[in-house]
């Protein structure tokens, strides 16, 4: 039952991030090639510590692979957000089409 | 000040603990002494961090980050559809919004759950008006942002942290005491909340 649900998570993992590459051919600008990336990072990396949890042979293990994901999920977005600021500030241009609209 | 100090030095010491698999005297000061020096390097930020939340707030804290685990699966599946499906792949908005969020630290994790949910990324925040500028995937994507139901929790942990700070500072006046500082994140002000429907 374990090694089935870990090659579930695995699969997904691998769609995930499979995705996120086909992303980063079919968007336009870098802008939308982030929220492609951000697939990988967020649902491929946390099914592949799913699975690589439900893997371990100790407790300690575990932990340690829930610390590695929760500083994962931190630090990608930090990261994201850097790149799409300094992106925008260097005058990185949007996709043409790009609307902006106040909320 | 210290209880941010002492909270600090625990939970970097636990993490090491983790990180090493071992619990032996040489390892345990080692990572001691590196998590005394981490926290005595960043003492100036123990004023800028949240007051420590209440058995309440933190159950609420918890509540938020399950529903953010739902929520990050809902935005991959939205954004597989939109690259699979839609033609043109995107058609990218920067939305500029103000959630009612009044503290920094409201807005810094509102700014960091819109980045972590694939389809919109936080472009920049405002620290005077706490104006966003988001970058999303699409219309839809960015209108939902606006009504996103993680805004009213966010508030909701505001306030109880606010009403804490308050209690606290009460209690520090019935002791004659002096309880400076409690306001650094701006935590005063009402609270401008209005109903929104919810992100499903």
């Amino acid at each position: 039952m374990i090694k089935v649900l870990t090659n579930l998570c695995f699969c997904g993992s691998l769609l995930a991030f499979g995705l996120g590459t086909l992303g980063l051919y079919r968007f336009p600008d870098s802008y939308t090639r982030l929220h492609a990336v951000g697939m990988g990072d967020t649902l491929g990396v946390g099914l592949l510590g799913l699975g690589l949890m439900l893997l371990s042979p100790n407790w300690l293990l575990r932990l340690k692979l829930g610390g590695i994901l929760l500083l994962f999920w931190l630090i990608n977005p930090t990261m994201s957000h850097l790149v799409a600021k300094a992106g925008l500030l260097h005058g990185v241009k949007p996709a043409p089409g790009t609307k902006v609209r106040k909320g | 000040m210290r209880k941010h100090s002492g909270l600090l030095f625990m939970i970097l010491l636990a993490f090491w603990t983790v990180l090493t698999g071992a619990v032996n005297w040489e390892l345990t000061l080692v990572g001691a002494v590196t998590a005394l020096l981490t926290v005595w390097f960043w003492q100036d930020l123990g004023p800028r961090l949240p007051r420590l939340p209440s058995a309440r707030g933190l159950l609420r804290l918890g509540y938020a980050l399950v529903l953010m685990v739902g929520w990050v699966i809902q935005a991959n599946i939205t954004v597989a559809k939109v690259l699979l499906f839609s033609r043109p792949a995107a058609k990218p908005i920067f939305l500029l919004m103000e959630p009612n969020l009044r503290t920094n630290w409201g807005r810094v994790l509102f700014a960091t759950c819109i980045t972590i949910t694939p389809g919109s990324v936080t472009v920049d925040v405002d620290p005077e008006t706490g104006r966003f500028i988001v970058h999303a995937l699409n219309h839809e994507i960015g209108i939902d942002l606006l009504y996103w139901r993680l805004i009213d929790e966010i508030i909701a942990l505001e306030n109880t942290l606010a009403d804490r700070t308050t209690l606290e500072a009460r209690k520090g006046e019935k002791h004659g005491m002096v309880t400076g500082g409690t306001d650094c994140l701006g935590a005063s002000g009402s609270v401008a909340g209005h109903h929104r429907p919810h992100r499903s």
